[in-house]
């Protein structure tokens, strides 16, 4: 229980109810210190508000007919935030999910490359090879996203069992969907890592919802944390709108991770604001007040009203922060969409390391058709 | 020279390659302590350490994804699958991850990864101890598909497909594992992925198998050859990609093709190739292009023979194409 707690680094697995720092008014309600200075609480809450802001962005993409697809993440951002900071950016590594748009921006990716990847076109890095709403950095070491869900487990595991062996001081951290945590790859991937004590954290943005499956119909686990038992691992329950509790537990496990080499399954409580995605209706499965009391706990009104308490934000600084945002997602929107499509010469890039015969006859055939 | 099995070739290729490269790790289920149920990687772990040589969990989905995740991050990984035939379960694995990190990423993220695989039918192995999957993975943009025939191609193969920078399937026909030796140089060699051998050279048909089906290919051209016909018999090694410059050099010099392979009928590498021949060399061609194939049932126990290509099936269908 988190009364128990007498120091951040103790926070115990298990525990019945999510770990918590702040209360939903933005009340402290840990048992220790606050150790972050102004700065950086006040940085979590700008980056925060950028992931939302980003959600916007996309969700005007796709009603403009600008993009085909999102993920939006509005209701995660918290998650991601915590994640992205509790990590050493561009020395541990990534193996994130297509709903982790807020992690793949607080990680510090060039705007412009994110909406490259959005719009699928020539400023993508990827070179448009995937549907929108999949992250991916090879400078920032994020591993890039697969749509086939819980995929990326075993790699991840894989990744961390070689950071183990070589000694790398490294991290893996690897995010995924509720869903995720009933494919067997979830399981073949977390079982392997903890056998080898690969440092590996695995974390659950848990929504509640799988599309449309309600977890109730997705496990018989009381909590997706339950499930480290089976690995022996620890598993850790957190409020995931809370970029609080999300950093301080992250922060501890992953450095755990690096030191001992050890595998952990954090899970974080969070709610996902709009549909799964742009190709689905979320009003024909759940009621919208449900929507509306999540939206209570809101990960970003909570922060804001602590660093209100605290005497470190108000509306001016709000509004000047929103207005820096904005300004930069649409320079960076405008440079991606100036870069152009994305040329036909790309499709046949990067199937091999060399480009075989049979290949080489296909690309003919599709440049003799555009010529 | 030291006379070798193909599992002599193949723990002598691993062990070359993880004395040349500290980056070349193996894994898989018994590969450590055991040395594999074949005892292809006897002897390896007590050589190089636990740290090189892993025994993992009966998992083909953790053995492949995580080879994936550890050829990202800088390692080459040797991974085993013990049976071809279990390799379903790490399918999404190959498919999904290994296959497509190269392109989905841009080329930012690859994996130099190698998944062996015993192979083939010939032992009494029923259903799941006998299948030749190398048409699924051929089918699937990404991958490269090795099938060995000779300890001396297994040994310069297996060292290729571990430099190689894409992931390669190596397939291995289990029935081969013992059945011959011969002389297999101990110094650094290589085999190129994507080119074939002409095992036999000749002018009166073209007879192109790989892996298991070498062996009665080979006999059904002694056969012919007694007969006062002059087979060229090509072995393609590599499947994905295959050597069609070989096949189509042979076959514009004998006009006739007859594609050997146990694999299943339907959509197979015999069928690709084929359709190639068919395709490119049509008026030159004295007989339609011929296939001898496995069957599309699932590999039966008790004709465990009857399943793959027999030397009589493979002369039987030759002379219709040389009577044609």
């Amino acid at each position: 229980m988190i009364s128990e707690i007498k120091d951040k680094t103790e926070f115990q697995a298990f525990t019945p109810e999510p770990i918590r720092v702040l209360s939903d008014e933005g009340e402290w309600v840990a048992p220790f210190e606050l150790d972050l200075d102004e700065a950086t609480l006040k940085r979590f809450y700008a980056e925060m508000v950028a992931a939302r802001m980003l959600d916007e962005k996309f969700i005007i993409l796709i009603r403009t007919g600008k993009t085909s697809f999102i993920a939006p993440h509005a209701g995660h951002e918290a998650a991601h935030v915590a994640i992205a900071n509790a990590v050493q950016k561009g020395h541990d590594w990534l193996f994130p999910y297509y709903r982790d748009g807020g992690l793949w921006l607080a990680m510090g990716t060039p705007p412009s490359e994110i909406f490259g990847q959005m719009l699928g076109n020539a400023a993508d890095p990827a070179k448009g090879r995937q549907m929108p709403s999949h992250p991916g950095s090879k400078p920032l070491n994020i591993f890039t996203a697969c749509s086939a869900i819980a995929s990326h487990i075993p790699p991840a595991a894989g990744a961390a069992i070689s950071m183990k062996l070589r000694n790398t001081g490294q991290v893996v951290v690897c995010s995924f969907g509720d869903g995720a945590t009933s494919e067997g790859d979830w399981h073949a991937g977390v079982n392997f890592a903890a056998v080898q004590g690969a440092p590996a954290v695995f974390v659950c943005e848990n929504n509640r919802y799988a599309i449309s499956v309600e977890l109730t119909h997705q496990t018989a686990s009381h909590t997706v944390a339950d499930k480290a038992h089976s690995y022996g691992i620890p598993g850790y329950r957190v409020d995931g709108m809370d970029v609080l509790a999300s950093y301080y537990v992250l922060k501890d496990v992953v450095e755990r991770a690096r030191a001992v080499h050890g595998t952990a399954l954090v899970e974080l409580e969070v709610y996902r604001y709009g549909p799964h995605s742009s190709a689905d209706d979320d009003s024909r499965y759940r009621p919208k007040a449900e929507v509306e009391a999540a939206k209570q706990r809101d990960p970003i009104i909570r922060l804001r009203k602590f660093l209100e308490r605290q005497g470190w934000w108000n509306e001016t600084a709000e509004t000047e922060l929103r207005a820096g945002i904005a300004h930069d997602l649409n320079t960076a929107l405008e440079q991606a969409e100036a870069a152009g499509e994305a040329p036909a010469e790309w499709m046949f890039e990067d199937v091999l390391s060399s480009r075989p015969w049979h290949l080489e006859e296909q690309r003919r055939l599709v440049l003799e058709e555009l010529r | 020279m030291p006379t070798l099995t193909m599992i002599g070739a193949i723990n002598a290729a691993l062990s070359e390659e993880m004395s040349r490269d500290e980056r070349v790790v193996l894994f898989g289920e018994d590969v450590a302590k055991r040395g594999g149920v074949f005892l292809a990687t006897e002897g390896l772990q007590q050589k190089f350490g636990p740290d090189r040589v892993l025994d993992s969990p009966l998992s083909e989905a953790a053995i492949i994804g995580a080879a994936v995740g550890m050829a990202a991050h800088g390692l080459r990984p040797v991974a085993e699958v013990q049976f071809a035939d279990y390799v379903f379960p790490g399918i999404d694995q190959l498919f999904s991850q290994a296959a497509k990190l190269r392109y989905r990423s841009g080329g930012q993220f690859t994996a130099p990864m190698v998944v062996r695989m015993p192979t083939g039918g010939g032992v009494k192995g029923g259903h799941h101890h006998s299948q030749s999957p190398e048409a699924h993975f051929a089918h699937t943009g990404g991958l490269k598909v090795v099938v060995v025939s000779t300890p001396y191609d297994t040994k310069g193969l297996l060292k290729s497909a571990i430099r190689d920078d894409d992931p390669v399937i190596f397939m291995e026909p289990k029935r081969l594992y013992r059945a011959v030796k011969e002389d297999v140089p101990g110094d650094d060699y290589l085999i190129p992925i994507g080119k074939a051998a002409v095992r036999r050279e000749g002018r009166d048909i073209t007879l192109v198998s790989y892996g298991g089906s070498m062996v009665e290919t080979l006999k059904a051209a002694e056969e012919m050859a007694v007969a006062g016909i002059n087979p060229e018999v090509i072995d393609l090694r590599s499947v994905m990609p295959w050597d069609k410059e070989a096949v189509l050099n042979s076959v514009a010099k004998t006009g006739r093709l007859l594609m050997i392979s146990e694999a299943p009928h339907t959509a197979s590498i015999a069928s690709e190739v084929a359709a190639t021949v068919s395709e490119e060399l049509f008026d030159q061609l004295y007989a339609p292009a011929i296939r001898v194939t496995g069957f599309d049932i699932p590999y039966p126990y008790a004709q465990d023979k009857l399943y793959m290509p027999t030397v009589t099936r493979i002369l039987n269908t030759a002379k219709r194409v040389l009577d044609y």
